[in-house]
């Protein structure tokens, strides 16, 4: 029972130091395939902004950049909390690691909450796709094209944090019970990278959504 | 090769640049640029997001194995994007007969 790094290394790794890469590099190729999922999305944003610019400026221009900014001002501060998270990791602080875990999904539900309130408003306003959807420009059908982008593209990031704070929710459980030490911490670091990763898709809809509709 | 290990203080620089960046990127948006909006934005993103990757996934740290993973998502994702633009963007470049 004494040495945590032996009880972690599994049969078909030679050292601890290889698990820990072929964990990280199986992540990093996870990822990928996200950057391809979210990029797939990204693209067909891309080709009908092109197509329908008049629509999708309007479309942005409905987007409250205040909840926004504040919105991304959390998830960057939530990815500092997880660098810290593996920095005590590291060290073997599983008290700061811990906390700073309880940091992260809290700022996550914070975020969540943030941005559900802002599909009620969207909701309120008939600018959900569908039956409601209101809209008196001559534009509408294109405005109504970039709410469903909105909401698929937001939607489906959205999804990412619950599967995240449910990702955090496990660490921490796992943190105490005592799993993790200076020598073994491998799934701190990888559900970071998960987490670090939703943070940068959410950059990218921040540049897309919010910020288009700001100079009129 | 062992785990990257970077401080709290290269994690505290990196997220002060990340919000300064999301400041200027929204004050620059509130300017009519043109095309240059979009086009300093997703240029302000890009980096944004290479500064997470790069620092707090310390991608930049990692092993070759690692990079070449990231470089490949990324480098698919191009071939994806340039290619459906390269489509979309030069219809009605050529005329084509009978229409």
């Amino acid at each position: 029972m004494s040495d945590p790094v032996a009880l972690e290394l599994r049969e078909q790794f030679a050292t601890p130091e290889q698990q820990r890469e072929t964990a990280s590099a199986g992540m990093w190729i996870f990822l990928m395939t996200e950057v391809l999922m979210f990029g797939a999305l990204f693209s067909a944003y891309t080709v009908y902004r092109i197509l329908h610019p008049q629509g999708f400026a309007l479309g942005s221009s409905e987007m409250d950049i205040l909840l926004g900014s504040i919105n991304t001002a959390i998830l960057l501060t939530t990815s500092l909390m997880m660098a810290f998270a593996e920095s005590n990791a590291q060290e073997g602080n599983e008290r700061w690691l811990a906390i700073c875990l309880i940091a992260v999904m809290l700022l996550g539900a914070v975020f969540l909450y943030v941005k559900f309130s802002e599909y009620i408003e969207h909701y309120h306003e008939h600018k959900a796709p569908g039956f409601w959807f209101e809209d008196s420009s001559p534009y509408a059908n294109n405005v109504q094209l970039f709410f469903v982008f909105y909401f698929i593209m937001t939607g489906l990031h959205a999804v990412h944090m619950i599967i995240g704070i449910g990702i955090m929710a496990f660490l921490l459980f796992r943190t105490w019970v005592g799993s993790f030490s200076a020598q073994y911490h491998t799934p701190i670091v990888i559900g970071g990278l998960y987490w670090h990763f939703v943070d940068i898709v959410w950059i990218f809809l921040y540049a897309i959504f919010y910020l288009p509709g700001l100079h009129r | 090769m062992t785990a990257p290990r970077l401080s709290r203080r290269t994690y505290v620089f990196a997220y002060l640049a990340l919000l300064a960046l999301t400041l200027i990127t929204t004050l620059i948006a509130y300017l009519n640029l043109g095309v240059w909006s979009t086009v300093i934005a997703i240029g302000i993103a890009t980096v944004m997001a290479s500064i997470v990757a790069g620092i707090m996934m310390h991608a930049l740290y990692e092993s070759l194995l690692i990079r070449i993973i990231v470089s490949g998502g990324i480098i698919w994702f191009f071939f994806m994007i340039t290619l459906t633009l390269g489509d979309y963007i030069s219809r009605g470049w050529l005329p084509v007969p009978g229409k």
